[in-house]
């Protein structure tokens, strides 16, 4: 028996270490590859000039331009602006939900997450169909006041702040949902012990005990509207950094013009990054989360209240909702103009973007799946060194997964483009020109759900549960089979879901890369409505919005409405 | 000043908490609520702070009816068991919010904080965020932030339970030293006995939401009322049996060990019983006035004391300890003893 082991054991032993050290290997090259490289390039080439020498020049040209100093002041502002406007929005709901009961709490708890992860560009184009200038409103309104002129509701810098404001307000409340929920009860009663109550002791006690989780979606929410370019554009609002970095990228005539885009590129990088270390230093020293034993107990609102809650939670659901309801009646209504509703109905369009051009729905499943699996392939072995080992490298790569979450997609687009151009070795053509540029840019977009996902559920399991299966003769993978995967499977499987319906969303990358045969839906969408072809657009929307929701559903199902974690 | 519950209730969906307690707690006594989990004891004394409502019954502080009170209006300091400090504060900012929510004067602030820290022993840490301290000292924060604002009542919720058990004896003390300064009425509540009986005046044990005994420690040591209460606090032997006779302050009790005598307890001749003696009560010299036979079972060597598992002739186990393991050679399993207790120590229990 000895001996047989004895002779054995040294291949062995070669494959049990030189499996995973390639394994860690291929992730690393993946990483590096995938997500540093690009991301350099785009300094590289923000920095230099055609020759490719190093210079300031193109920084010196932005900061001299009136034009592109008033669109980051802009931007600033609106990013600002929504900031506050999703703070004020986003922590009354929390509050509403976490420490109130009151009729249908539930269901908005519910409700509240779906803005978040329905697709933003058919919130935009919902918008304009009810509240736009020749939308249901302002039709309404000309009929039952006979107001000559329409309002503008939508069409300018507050109208990107309105559709950024309830598409994001749902990041604010998930982090301080979260962050509420883990506050120990005690700490509150000490505060109403020595005398603190009402406003009081929620502005010196409760509030500042959610700053950590908060300031994680401030930060992203800030991030997002900075980089946005989809909705300005829908909107009318050019004098924005985002819009112009799309504007000058995606026109290859004037090379200037181009080399602006990429300064903006990296000026969202270097944002990103700054506001990263910001938050991860702050994030360090004010941990306040405790294993609270119990809950703060929910108070029930009395008839008033009640009356009050549901009222406010309504308007600000309803508002969230105008464009679903926008994009519904434009993807099955003919002849919808000068009227308040559609005069006729027809199912026209969903045949064109389904029957006749099944290639937005293939394109953005096959994408999408295809962009899931690397997610899984890459992101669950990064979630098992972070939590399981102590490699070399480990921190860099818990920083770099951080950072693609706050890198905005209009960057990462941006950049693949610049770094993706030069032909492959062996195919001469780029990467560019291959349709599996699109699966690989949705998973590094995505990788970071997944790993904190599965890291999440990896640290549930504790060390100790897989020392007792090897104590009682399981091998490593039999015991990471019969222990590790039944108790992480369903916090990867959640992880992926949302990466699914996030990929299927997302827009600002893919609207860089694609091209001729690859649209996606969100593409679909957007070179729909630019070509004036609304209808077709919304019908698209409406499968997005479909899908989004069935997500939701199965998410809420598995992970118990807790997705807080997921954008910290 | 002085606390007076009168049959206070309080009833979770299924359950009774606190089922129709009355106490009365003296001035500057400390008071403790012991007993197991779930006994009742941390939601009686959130009653008493204001944390929850009473269903039925009635709380004074001396004159005053405080039952319908919120927290902040009773005068009551908290220390909760896991110290509740905030930790967006430094322990400045713990320990003097309370002052900063009643509008005193700067001055008047920073007089009160430095004697509170001079009180727990911490001047010098005001800057420090909780995070940065040791549990002992989170600990005396928690006490400082109660004390500063001159509560009438102090409240301590297994204030002890989070610490070493080194740290724990001493901290013990100190908060013994610090109560008895100060002369404050104190409610202390803990699952521990020996917190408990080191540290009271007087003790309740509560079982199930009701109070079983009210006592000293040493009477409540002496003098169990019942099964429980001599079970929970310290170690007991138990010996069923029925009472055969009682008469001039001894009691005979027919049991699986023959005749014994004891102390006369509820049980009249004839009731079924319990009999109730400490394993330090116990001797192995075999003379007295319950001599049983039986053997050695199991040594337990634990420095202080040296315990036996003695198995008697019905199968009984009986504890007994030697006080003085130094002089004595440990014996060996199989061993036969004749062990003795005397009356005296043997108490007549009901059987509940």
């Amino acid at each position: 028996m000895i001996a047989r082991t004895a002779g054995i054991a040294p291949a062995r032993a070669v494959v049990a270490t030189a499996l995973p050290a390639l394994g860690v290997a291929l992730i690393w090259i993946f990483v590096v590859v995938f997500v540093v490289y690009p991301l350099l390039r785009v300094f590289y080439d923000a920095f230099s000039d055609e020759s490719g020498r190093l210079t300031l020049q193109n920084f010196v040209a932005f900061a001299g331009d009136a034009f592109y100093r008033r669109s980051l002041w802009n931007s600033l502002l609106l990013g600002l602006g929504t900031v506050a406007a999703t703070s004020v929005l986003g922590i009354a709901i929390a509050l509403l939900l976490v420490r109130y009961d009151f009729p249908g709490r539930d269901l908005f708890g519910y409700l509240t997450l779906i803005p978040i992860i329905s697709p933003p560009l058919v919130g935009v184009l919902g918008f304009t169909f009810i509240m736009g200038k020749a939308g249901t409103v302002n039709i309404l309104l000309e009929d039952w006041l006979g107001l000559g002129t329409p309002i503008n509701f939508v069409y300018g810098v507050h109208g990107v702040l309105l559709v950024e404001t309830l598409h994001l307000f749902p990041m604010i409340t998930l982090n301080v949902v979260d962050a509420l929920s883990r506050i120990d009860p005690s700490l509150e009663e000490a505060a109403e012990s020595v005398g603190a109550r009402g406003w009081r002791k929620l502005a010196t006690i409760t509030l500042p005990l959610t700053t950590p989780g908060y300031v994680a979606g401030a930060l992203l929410v800030f991030i997002w509207t900075f980089s946005d370019f989809a909705t300005p554009l829908v909107l009318g609002v050019h004098d924005l950094l985002a819009s112009q970095a799309y504007l000058n990228i995606v026109q290859f005539v004037d090379r200037r013009l181009f080399r602006m885009g990429l300064v903006i590129s990296a000026l969202m990088v270097a944002l990103a990054i700054v506001f990263l270390i910001a938050a991860r230093r702050y994030v360090a020293i004010k941990d306040y989360s405790s294993l609270a034993y119990a809950r703060v107990p929910r108070r029930r609102l009395g008839p008033v209240g009640a009356t009050g809650a549901v009222t406010f939670l309504s308007a600000v659901m309803l508002c969230s909702f105008i464009p679903y309801v926008g994009v519904a009646f434009a993807s099955v209504g003919k002849g919808w103009s000068m009227t308040p509703f559609p005069v006729r109905y027809t199912w026209i369009f969903f045949e064109r973007v389904i029957v006749e051009t099944p290639k937005y729905i293939a394109n953005s499943f096959l994408y999408s799946a295809l962009a899931v699996v690397l997610c899984i392939a890459i992101g669950v072995p990064i979630a098992w060194i972070l939590a399981r080992t102590r490699l070399p490298g480990r921190d860099t790569l818990d920083g770099l997964n951080t950072l693609i979450l706050a890198v905005p997609g209009t960057a990462i687009g941006i950049a693949y483009i610049r770094a993706f151009h030069v032909e492959l070795p062996w195919l001469a053509v780029p990467l560019t020109s291959l349709w599996i540029v699109l699966p690989i840019v949705l998973a590094v977009r995505r990788l970071p759900y997944t790993v904190r996902g599965s890291y999440a559920s990896l640290l549930l399991v504790h060390r100790s549960m897989e020392e007792a299966a090897a104590s009682v003769g399981a091998t490593g993978a039999r015991s990471f089979r019969d222990v590790t995967l039944p108790l992480i499977w369903r916090g990867v499987l959640v992880g992926s879901l949302f990466s699914f319906v996030t990929s299927l969303q997302e827009a600002s990358a893919v609207l860089f890369l694609s091209l001729g045969g690859w649209e996606t839906i969100p593409v679909g969408i957007f070179a729909f409505y630019i070509a004036g072809s609304a209808n077709e657009a919304a019908a698209l929307g409406v499968i997005l919005i479909v899908v989004a929701a069935v997500s939701v559903l199965a998410i809420n199902r598995l992970a118990g409405a807790r997705m807080g974690g997921m954008f910290g | 000043m002085k606390i007076a519950l009168s049959e206070v209730t309080k009833r979770f969906a299924s359950t009774t908490a606190v089922d129709r307690i009355s106490l009365e707690i003296a001035d500057g006594e400390l008071f403790t609520l012991l007993g197991p989990s779930g006994c009742g004891k941390t939601t009686l004394l959130r009653l008493i702070a204001g944390f929850a409502a009473v269903d039925a019954g009635e709380i004074r502080f001396g004159e005053r009816r405080v039952e319908r009170l919120p927290p902040y209006a009773r005068n009551i300091g908290m220390v909760f068991q896991n110290y509740a400090l905030w930790p967006h504060m430094t322990v400045r900012g713990n320990v003097t919010y309370g002052l900063r929510l009643r509008k005193l004067t700067g001055a008047e602030i920073e007089r009160r904080l430095a004697g509170g820290l001079a009180k727990v022993n911490l001047t010098g840490l005001e800057d420090r965020y909780p995070g940065q301290l040791s549990g002992g000292q989170q600990q005396r924060v928690a006490l400082a932030r109660a004390l500063v604002l001159n509560p009438d009542i102090l409240l301590l919720d297994e204030p002890l339970s989070n610490l070493d058990a080194k740290i724990r004896v001493q901290v013990r003390g100190e908060i013994r030293a610090l109560q008895q300064d100060l002369g404050i009425t104190t409610v202390y509540v803990t699952h521990d006995q020996e917190e408990a009986l080191s540290l009271s005046d007087r003790v309740a044990v509560m079982r199930e939401g009701r109070v079983q005994q009210v006592a000293t420690p040493k009477a409540l040591y002496e003098r169990p009322v019942n099964r429980f209460v001599a079970d929970f606090v310290g170690t007991n032997n138990f010996i069923p049996g029925v009472v055969k006779e009682r008469a001039d302050g001894v009691a005979v009790v027919e049991t699986a060990l023959g005749a014994l005598c004891a102390r006369p307890g509820a049980p009249g001749p004839g009731a079924p019983c319990v009999l109730a003696v400490r394993p330090e009560n116990v001797t192995l010299d075999g003379a007295g006035e319950n001599v049983v036979a039986g053997r050695v079972r199991l040594a337990s060597y634990l420095g202080n004391t040296l315990r036996y598992d003695v198995e008697t002739a019905a199968g009984l186990v009986l504890k007994v300890d030697v006080g003085d393991p130094w002089q004595h050679e440990v014996l060996p399993a199989g061993h036969a003893v004749r062990v003795a207790f005397p009356a005296s120590a043997t108490l007549v229990l009901s059987h509940d």
